[in-house]
């Protein structure tokens, strides 16, 4: 196994971390304060509560110094040196405010201001602009410039999400360097020299970046505007309200900024251990499908085989019987939780559990088994002076932008190593070494990593098992992730680390799961065998798998669904389809016309998490607040009012509490209770999970026909769900693809860019082929959870299948297209429109 | 003129000292053997310190000092030989590597062993073609005559040397930028500190010096720091080639011993002004430096002569003009090179040069006004020493030097809505 180098070493240290503890006495501006030696200027000066000025300097980057806005005064130096870059030592003086500086200051914004447009009254970042307010702070009352402005281009279309305007440009680099340093993807760069400088791509194409929006917050001035903000709002007009992203499991924490009770846009609420002040362009504009026309906004009832609007009531009363019925009998099940909030996901377990009396609740509606590790549970802070990252199937750029972007610190400036085991090769922005391994094995070489650790380390094994084994001993601070689908891997994977923590080794584990709360869920107890807080119950009910098979046979008659999609995300497509198709009552609770939804028998319109109040807990176990930033429309409920509704006709008044609040208050009284009885018990027990040969459907890879093994892949603006439905998103959603080698391309006679069938156990997809040795020979990497091409048609339960490759001719190709508009999602739009 | 031995420029005009064997034949290579076979590093870079030898390349820093600068921790240093001349007025260094290039490579490989770095990067000016040609055949020639490479005549010293072409940019001869261009990046002046001696070319220890300064290593080997510190002001001695150019009767590179008056240098070796021509100003330190004037003509050409002039020997590009010259037209010429060449960092060079330079265009256009005569007047204090690196600082000094003493010169571009001097062809071919 090559080990990369690391780069070079830095030029800068950090600005965050002074080069010693030691303190030092400095004055400004006649004001003693102690800060530790090598303590920027600039902050040494905040800690004063002295504002010097900055346009380049931002505390997450670099210094460069090259605005010369933040000039100041030091005594014993004969130029005015600048705050953001000069570092305190002993005795120094500063004067921030002397007529030199003031000069200076004056000077810079004058010549900032020479070519500016000062369009400020049609100018987005009016009200929040740092030359608009440093300016009046500061800056001189006129310009001497009487000559016409130089031009630059304007509302430069830089990609996807962004409009550039060259001309309100300071030229400052926060932008280029948030992309160098920062996200470590070197795409934003400066163009051209001097004052003819133009932000650009080095690639010359659209700037793409997952992080992009955070450019539009960090430009200093209105050059860089996100698009879905565009002349949308002034900033005095917003009202801002705290919430948390509950796109990934990471839980970045931000502000919804509201107007007119409509969400105009989301901006960072910097919290260091979570999202170190940035979030991805997913978390950030993905609130639009809120408005969109297909979202729900009242109950519909299927009558006659055909959707039908209905009050609340009605649809309440209509679910009360079926689900009333099946839990006499205790042939119901519940499925759903990782999407909601810790309140609603306490609130739903406890609903199969004291209103329908069944502990068949589970949260899985996916191919992920574990939302937490037993033991070892890392931060997210943890990856920072990390020595080594492990990941094995989680794609943390797909699936965790923010978390990825501490990985990719991680590896770029602190030299982690990262090492990545699994089945195909992944794309990280940052050095990655890669182990081919197949998914079923990575519990076995976990196993034998922590034989040859534990059993000597002269002994070699595999020359690359010791050769990892000789890495993990090396390694300082070891953080494990993965995605919580192999059981038996992330239990060989707890062993490893057991093995590693007798050696002294700082160790941790990250789970990243698939749905934002899945690990919330699992915490309150949406387990089949875990009661909340991770209490095991007497008699565990049905696993997700166990469920649907059951529905599918005919042995359950009633299934409630709320916040899951598992028609769509749930790998064995012709399990479920079938079991959805059998069960005799179906209940959904959503936001938008899932396919899950679109099969059911009644539909709560469920509120958003702009709608409402609650807890997220985030995949380091972390608990979260967030609050109700707009109302919901009418007709739309949140799933603990439609919860606390169905116990009541249920006969069970009061059991669900139908406030976030009074629910929040239920759950911990709940895990007070057990965190006493637990005691000093240090390992979390497991979640029940399904014998592994249940879940393989026994179809065989045959290489030599047409068939390739399915393994499917996530890409952050794919999936199902909201992103589908957003408006903000679209521009960037991926098309269905699958990634196939090019010895199979040649076998197959394809092309990149051809269109191709899959066709598998539970039907045919049709998606774009893109060679690339991403894949291994005779796989076929396909995008996940696409509602036009859902690859759970091809998979058994385990998470992968086989699927034979057709090419489809241009006649076919027309035909598919023509054929496409009536695929699921436009199922389900149709049905509701009709009923609407 | 005073009996002064020409040291640098021994040969240069009447020996083919681009030829090795020439070079040989009249002392080449005697100082490197005499390095490697009789000094230990320190030795050399305690001869070079106590020799006061000053950089050539425009700051005067002090070479053996530079040198002593570099951290002993044990981690790969390098070298870089700046022969990115591309400073208005000045083109000794041009000369150097076209006429004596092996004084070069000497200077280079002994520099190279007195601070222990096995890489040495020569930077070249990319307009310099035909010097890079000559410069890379002598290398191939040094190479195959073994004092390139491995275990250098015996001594165990082993160097590579790294041809690089810069590809235009007038701010790569900063230090800090050529090395961003040997990295592949933008030619841009990195923040200091840290300093190259401490992060510089890919992050390790790296001292960037001059053609012309390496050029004095070998001499200072073979003479002594004694010798050497004897010619002109003790406290910044040596010999010194400056490149005389303008409207004089003999234009050139002069190499003279640090110290004697711009009079003797601009009578005694350039042959004095043009028949019937009056002084107007000279820039001692090519286009970066303030003005100098007739009355001024007793001043010492050295770093500290000059730098009590409020101007600078910069890198020795004398540029003289006389009574013909339009000193707005000039001061167009040197901003609007500055405007173009800034990398575009910081707000002052970048926004205040382009201002600056629109201005002076004007007033040469006779579109001026008084406002921008005032405006020209103050800027200088919120463009010079507010910027990152010293291009910035280059900008106003010549301008600001010429309106102080001849302010009705401009006055006059105003008053009589054009430029009152002929206009000179754009081509002259005297």
């Amino acid at each position: 196994m090559p080990i990369p180098k690391g780069p070079g070493v830095q030029r800068s240290v950090s600005p965050l971390q002074p080069s010693s503890h030691r303190l030092v006495n400095v004055i400004i501006d006649g004001n003693a304060v102690s800060v530790p030696e090598g303590t920027l200027v600039v902050e040494a000066a905040k800690a004063l509560g002295t504002s010097v000025p900055v346009y380049c300097y931002h505390p997450k980057m670099d210094p460069v110094g090259l605005c010369r806005i933040c000039l100041v005064e030091i005594e014993k130096m004969p130029k005015l040196q600048i705050a953001c870059s000069t570092r305190v030592s002993e005795g120094m003086v500063v004067h921030t405010m002397s007529e030199r500086v003031a000069e200076a200051r004056r000077g810079v914004l004058e010549f900032l201001l020479l070519n500016h447009p000062l369009d400020c009254p049609i100018c987005d970042k009016g009200g929040e602009c740092d030359l608009q307010d440093f300016t009046m702070s500061y800056g001189p009352g006129a310009s001497r410039l009487n000559e016409p402005k130089l031009h630059k281009p304007k509302a430069v279309d830089l990609g996807p999400t962004i409009v550039l305007d060259e001309e309100r440009c300071i030229l400052c680099r926060r932008c280029t360097r948030f992309d160098a340093e920062i996200a470590q993807e070197r795409n934003l760069v400066v163009v051209e020299r001097g004052h003819r400088s133009l932000i650009g791509t080095e690639n010359g194409g659209a700037y793409t970046s997952y992080f992009s929006g955070n450019t539009t917050e960090i430009c200093p001035v209105g050059a860089l505007t996100s698009k879905p903000y565009r002349f949308r709002s002034r900033p005095w007009d917003l009202g801002h309200t705290d919430s948390i992203c509950n796109q990934c499991p990471v839980g970045c924490n931000f502000r919804i900024d509201t107007r007119f009770g409509r969400i105009m846009r989301t901006f960072t609420r910097e919290n260091t251990s979570v999202d170190d002040g940035w979030i991805c362009d997913r978390g950030r504009y993905t609130f639009n499908y809120l408005y969109q026309p297909s979202r729900l906004r009242q109950p519909l009832v299927r009558r006659g085989g055909e959707f039908v609007a209905a009050s609340f009531d009605e649809a309440i009363a209509a679910s009360a019987g079926p689900l009333a019925a099946a839990a006499q009998t205790g042939r119901v099940g519940v499925i759903g939780g990782g999407r909601l909030s810790d309140e609603e996901a306490f609130s739903l377990q406890r609903f199969a559990r004291q209103v329908l009396h069944t502990n068949n609740i589970d949260h899985r509606a996916g191919a992920q088994r574990l939302a937490s590790p037993a033991r070892y549970q890392a931060r997210l802070e943890d990856l920072d002076d990390a020595s080594l990252i492990l990941i094995f199937g989680a794609l943390t750029p797909e699936q965790a932008p923010i978390l990825d972007l501490r990985l990719r610190r991680a590896v770029a400036r602190r030299h982690a190593k990262l090492l990545f085991v699994g089945p195909y090769r992944p794309w990280f922005a940052v050095p990655c070494n890669y182990i081919e391994y197949t998914p079923g094995a990575i519990g076995d070489l976990m196993n034998q990593l922590s034989d040859v650790v534990h059993h000597g380390r002269e002994e070699k094994g595999d020359g690359f098992v010791s050769e990892i084994a000789n890495e993990l001993v090396g390694a300082e601070k070891i953080i494990a992730i993965h995605n919580g689908r192999d059981a038996d891997a992330a239990g060989a994977l707890d062993r490893l680390m057991d093995t590693l923590h007798q050696y002294d080794h700082p160790v941790g584990i990250l789970v990243v799961g698939s749905q934002a709360n899945s690990r919330g869920a699992e915490a309150a107890g949406c387990i089949p065998n875990l009661s909340p807080a991770y209490i095991p119950v007497d008699d565990p009910g049905m696993t997700t798998h166990q469920m649907l098979t059951a529905a599918a046979e005919g042995k359950l008659d009633a299934l409630f669904i709320a916040g899951a999609n598992p028609a769509l995300t749930y790998p064995d497509g012709l399990l479920v389809r079938r079991a959805l198709d059998s069960v005799p009552f179906l209940a959904v609770a959503e936001q938008l016309m899932t396919e899950t939804a679109a099969v059911a028998d009644v539909v709560f319109a469920a509120s958003s998490f702009a709608e409402k109040s609650g807890h997220l807990t985030n995949l380091e176990g972390r608990r979260q607040a967030f609050k109700a930033a707009v109302e919901p429309p009418v007709g739309v409920f949140s799933d603990l009012q439609i919860f606390s509704a169905l116990a009541s006709a249920l006969g069970r008044e009061g059991v669900i509490a139908a406030d976030a609040d009074a629910a929040f208050a239920q759950l911990r009284a709940a895990e007070d209770l057990i965190r006493r009885a637990r005691g000093g018990q240090t390992s979390l027990p497991r979640p029940q999970t399904d014998d592994v040969s249940d879940l393989h459907s026994g179809d065989a890879v045959d290489a030599t026909h047409h068939t390739l093994a399915i393994i499917p892949v996530p890409r952050l603006y794919g999936g199902g769900g909201a992103a589908a439905y957003d408006p903000g998103v679209a521009p960037m959603r991926p098309e269905p693809f699958a990634v196939i080698h090019p010895d199979d391309a040649v076998r197959l006679g394809l092309d990149s860019g051809d269109r191709v069938q899959l066709s598998g156990r539970g039907g045919s997809i049709e998606v774009e082929a893109k060679i690339a040795d991403q894949a291994p020979p005779g796989v076929a990497l396909v995008l996940a959870d696409m509602p036009q091409a859902p690859v759970n048609r091809l998979l058994d339960a385990s998470g992968f299948g086989s699927a034979t490759a057709q090419k489809l001719r241009a006649e076919e190709r027309l035909r598919g297209e023509l054929g496409s508009s009536s695929v699921a999602v436009g199922d389900g739009y149709a049905a509701a429109g009709a009923g609407v | 003129m005073a009996a002064f031995e020409p040291v640098l420029t021994k040969g240069i005009g009447e020996l083919d000292l681009a030829d090795i064997d020439v070079y040989k034949q009249h002392g080449g290579f005697s100082a490197l053997e005499k390095a490697l076979k009789e000094m230990t590093p320190e030795a050399i870079v305690g001869e070079v310190s106590a020799s006061n030898l000053r950089g050539r390349g425009g700051a005067g820093f002090p070479t053996g000092k530079k040198w002593s600068f570099l951290p002993k921790d044990g981690r790969p240093r390098y070298l870089v030989c700046n022969c990115d001349e591309a400073e208005p007025g000045t083109f000794k260094d041009h000369m150097l590597l076209r006429l004596t290039p092996f004084a070069i490579i000497e200077g280079l490989i002994i520099s190279a062993y007195a601070i222990n770095a096995s890489h040495v990067v020569m930077y070249i000016r990319g307009e310099f073609l035909e010097g890079y040609r000559i410069f890379k055949r002598a290398l191939a020639a040094a190479s195959a005559a073994g004092y390139l490479g491995k275990d250098i005549m015996g001594s165990g010293f082993t160097m590579e040397l790294i041809l690089h072409r810069g590809a235009g940019a007038y701010i790569c001869g900063e230090e800090t930028a050529m090395l961003e261009s040997i990295e592949g990046k933008r030619g841009e002046p990195r923040l200091k500190p840290p300093f190259p001696a401490n992060a510089g070319l890919y992050g390790m220890p790296t001292v960037v010096n001059n053609v012309e300064t390496l050029c004095c290593v070998p001499h200072i080997i073979n003479r002594g720091a004694g010798w050497f510190s004897a010619i002109g002001p003790p406290k910044c001695p040596g010999p010194k080639i400056i490149s005389v150019s303008g409207n004089v009767a003999n234009p050139g590179n002069y190499e003279i011993p640090m110290g004697i008056s711009a009079r003797e240098l601009l009578e005694e070796y350039a042959g004095g002004l043009l028949p019937g021509r009056r002084l107007k100003a000279i820039q001692p330190g090519g286009g970066s430096s303030a003005a100098i004037f007739e009355e001024d003509l007793n001043v010492g050409i050295d770093f500290d002569s000059l730098a009590a002039k409020k101007t600078m020997l910069g890198s020795g590009g004398f540029v003289v003009m006389d009574d013909r010259t339009c000193l707005v037209r000039a001061s167009q010429t040197l901003v609007r090179f500055f405007e173009h060449e800034s990398c575009g960092q910081c707000t002052p060079c970048r926004e205040g040069g382009q201002w600056v330079a629109r201005m002076v265009g004007r007033l040469e256009a006779g579109e001026g006004s008084v406002n921008d005569l005032r405006v020209l007047g103050v800027i200088n204090n919120t463009i010079t020493g507010t910027n990152l690196c010293p291009l910035g600082d280059s900008i106003m000094p010549f301008l600001s030097s010429v309106l102080r003493r001849f302010p009705e010169e401009f006055a006059a571009h105003v008053q009589q809505a054009g430029c009152p001097f002929q206009k000179a062809p754009e081509f002259s071919a005297a």
